[in-house]
């Protein structure tokens, strides 16, 4: 079992990271590298300033939000709270001194966000279960979602167990002890981790987290890369 | 299939994969924003008429040949191999959009479902299983643009016939030319369609407006582009490249057809004259004075309908709603935002393979004459003639009771000096 508990916790880790930075680099690099379309792609009216549209287009989603209200106040909730939970993962690395203009423990949102993100992840996953949402989807919409339900659910149980119980078994200095040493190639796992009553949900938090990134660059997941330049071909 | 047939239509495939094609075929997230954007599934209310299942039928392939995943794990994205069923669907999805772009304003990333329709549209070519006329017609265009002598004579005989009617629109002064062909140095070369009703009244009005200007031996249509020969294409549009740079003119005026005005605008490059469509020429004469309407000829409240190409993909909209101002007091807007306008449906080659189509285009736009009857408009303008074409078809199918017009013939009817 401890085995099994290392190989997830630290080579796994690594090769996951490399598949994820090398893959996703050499898929936009052969991406970018294609020539580009010869005629105009862009709809119109057009609206200047374009590259401030597009922008708007990329992070506002303002077509689902006309289309599609709901869908477009979960994807917010999503997108967002990704965006923070990434944050709150780079605190556990060292402290930030820009992350903590709102002074806050870690991670952000006491609790709440990976929530919110479970919620919204249960909701995409159950609007792909009524049709025509059905008909469109293939096993790959279903599984990165599943996936990243799981990665949500088994981080927020640690940082719910801190947070809301007490649970002190397992501290943010164990987690920095255990990534910092990932960081500077000298893994160490210290007993906190691989230990403890709640070991097991960080094993599996980060064992879904690895799948994720091993398919990240080959699934469509790309369209976090791709969504910019796509939106700059239709705004001209 | 045989392995060397599918891999020729893999070369196709290929062939087809620059930039925007790869950003389109890996990023879709199937989030559904586009199902009420298809005219065709908001008519028929079928799942293979949703823009994303669509595009997923070119994009299975692109996951079977072109990704890694495709030959270890083909099954997560549904990939599917190119077998004579593959084509069939292929068929389906190509020959039932009309390439009007509308699902592109509601996809979140900005998916061009009809340049993924390309794709399918090339693979067809390259199995044989196109609508042949279409590319019949193509090759007629194509063969017209090497032997233009053998067609000279007829033409300018059928032009000189015209000229009367033109005449009886606008009356010229004494010696003056009712239409000129193949006159170098004139500032706008006219690409008209073959079809009298094209020419004759474009022909008064660039008279009324004192425009120094040339009709083309060629008609603007692009039926490479309809059947989606690239190649085609281009020899098509280069006849009438070549044309109008013979004759050094500052401008190439394409008749009212959405096709042609886009193939000409985006494809051409950089050339030492301009394009424009006849609907932004006719603006320009009425903002600089040089033609006069007379509001009071026509009776009855004017909607009009923004032929796609023309409109979304190429911009020109302000225009036949600042021409319509003079012709009329009873404007209806169908849409409050043209980029939302339906498409008529008759677009990509449909109305070109006529009677073959009817039945589906009747029924494929159902909620374009539900859109057109709203207005509770009599005439019903455009500037397309294919979507002239379908309108009609749906006024008569729908028993709609309008007349269908297209604007330049409306611009020429209220003439006055």
């Amino acid at each position: 079992m401890d085995t099994v508990i290392y190989f997830v916790l630290v080579p796994m880790v690594y090769i996951a990271f490399a598949v994820f930075f090398i893959g996703t680099a050499v898929r936009l690099i052969k991406i970018f590298r294609e020539p580009k379309h010869p005629a105009p792609l862009q709809v119109y009216p057009e609206k200047s300033p374009k590259w401030l549209w597009t922008l708007h287009d990329t992070f506002l989603f303002p077509t689902v939000r006309r289309h599609k209200p709901m869908l477009w106040v979960f994807l917010m909730l999503f997108h967002i709270g990704l965006l923070l939970l990434i944050i709150g993962h780079l605190e556990l690395f060292a402290e930030f001194k820009i992350f903590q203009i709102i002074p806050h423990e870690i991670f952000l949102g006491q609790g709440y966000l990976g929530l919110l993100l479970a919620i919204a992840l249960l909701y995409f996953l159950f609007r792909r279960f009524a049709s025509p949402v059905r008909d469109l989807s293939v096993p790959e919409d279903y599984y990165l979602l599943i996936l990243l339900f799981l990665i949500v659910i088994f981080g927020s149980e640690m940082d719910w167990a801190r947070r809301w119980y007490g649970y002190e078994e397992m501290a943010v200095s164990d987690y920095q002890e255990y990534l910092l040493g990932l960081l500077y190639l000298d893994p160490y796992l210290p007993d906190a981790v691989t230990d403890s009553g709640h070991s097991f949900m960080l094993v599996l938090h980060v064992f879904f987290a690895n799948l994720f990134l091993l398919f990240f660059p080959f699934s469509q997941s790309m369209h976090s890369f791709l969504s910019l330049p796509m939106n700059k071909l239709r705004r001209g | 299939m045989d392995q060397k047939t599918r891999d020729d239509l893999l070369d196709l495939f290929q062939s087809k994969l620059n930039e925007a094609m790869r950003f389109y075929l890996e990023t879709c997230t199937r989030c559904g924003v586009c199902t009420e954007a298809c005219h065709v599934y908001a008519s028929m209310g079928q799942v293979r008429y949703i823009a994303a299942y669509r595009a997923e039928i070119v994009r299975r392939l692109y996951k079977k040949y072109f990704k890694g995943r495709g030959k270890f794990w083909p099954s997560v994205g549904e990939a599917k191999e190119l077998t004579e069923m593959a084509v069939v669907e292929l068929f389906d999805a190509a020959y039932s959009c009309t390439g009007c772009r509308r699902c592109m304003v509601y996809c979140p990333f900005g998916i061009d479902t009809q340049m993924i329709m390309s794709i399918a549209k090339l693979l067809l070519i390259g199995a044989n299983a196109e609508p042949e006329i279409l590319s019949m017609l193509a090759d007629t265009s194509v063969e017209k643009g090497k032997s233009l002598d053998l067609f000279k004579e007829g033409f300018l005989d059928g032009i000189k016939r015209l000229e009367e009617e033109v005449v009886a629109k606008w009356q010229l002064e004494a010696g003056e030319q009712a239409i000129s062909v193949d006159k170098e140095g004139a500032d706008l070369l006219y690409v008209a369609l073959a079809g009298a009703h094209s020419i004759i009244p474009a022909a008064a009005i660039f008279n009324a407006a004192g425009e120094n200007w040339t009709l083309s031996f060629f008609e603007a249509v692009n039926f490479g582009a309809f059947v989606g020969d690239p190649s085609k294409t281009k020899l098509i549009l280069d006849r009438i490249v070549n044309e109008a740079r013979r004759l050094k003119v500052k401008e190439v005026c394409i008749c009212e057809c959405g096709t042609a005005f886009r193939v000409m605008k985006q494809l051409t490059g950089k050339q030492p004259f301009g394009v424009v469509s006849i609907t932004e020429v006719h603006a320009r004469y009425l903002r600089e004075g040089r033609i006069k309407l007379d509001r009071s000829k026509l009776k009855g409240a004017v909607t009009y309908h923004d032929p796609c190409q023309i409109a979304r993909n190429a911009g020109v909209m302000d225009e036949p709603r600042f021409i319509l101002q003079h012709l009329t007091d009873d404007f209806r807007e169908m849409t409050p935002e043209p980029k939302y306008n339906w498409c008529c449906g008759g677009g990509g080659g449909l109305v070109a393979l006529g009677e073959e189509t009817l039945d589906f285009r009747m029924k494929s736009s159902r909620i374009k004459a539900d859109q057109v009857k709203e207005t509770g408009a009599t005439i019903l303008a455009t500037a397309c003639e294919n979507c002239h074409t379908q309108l009609s078809n749906l006024n008569d199918h729908y028993k709609m009771e309008m007349r269908v017009e297209f604007l330049s013939s409306m611009v020429a009817d209220a003439l006055v000096r």
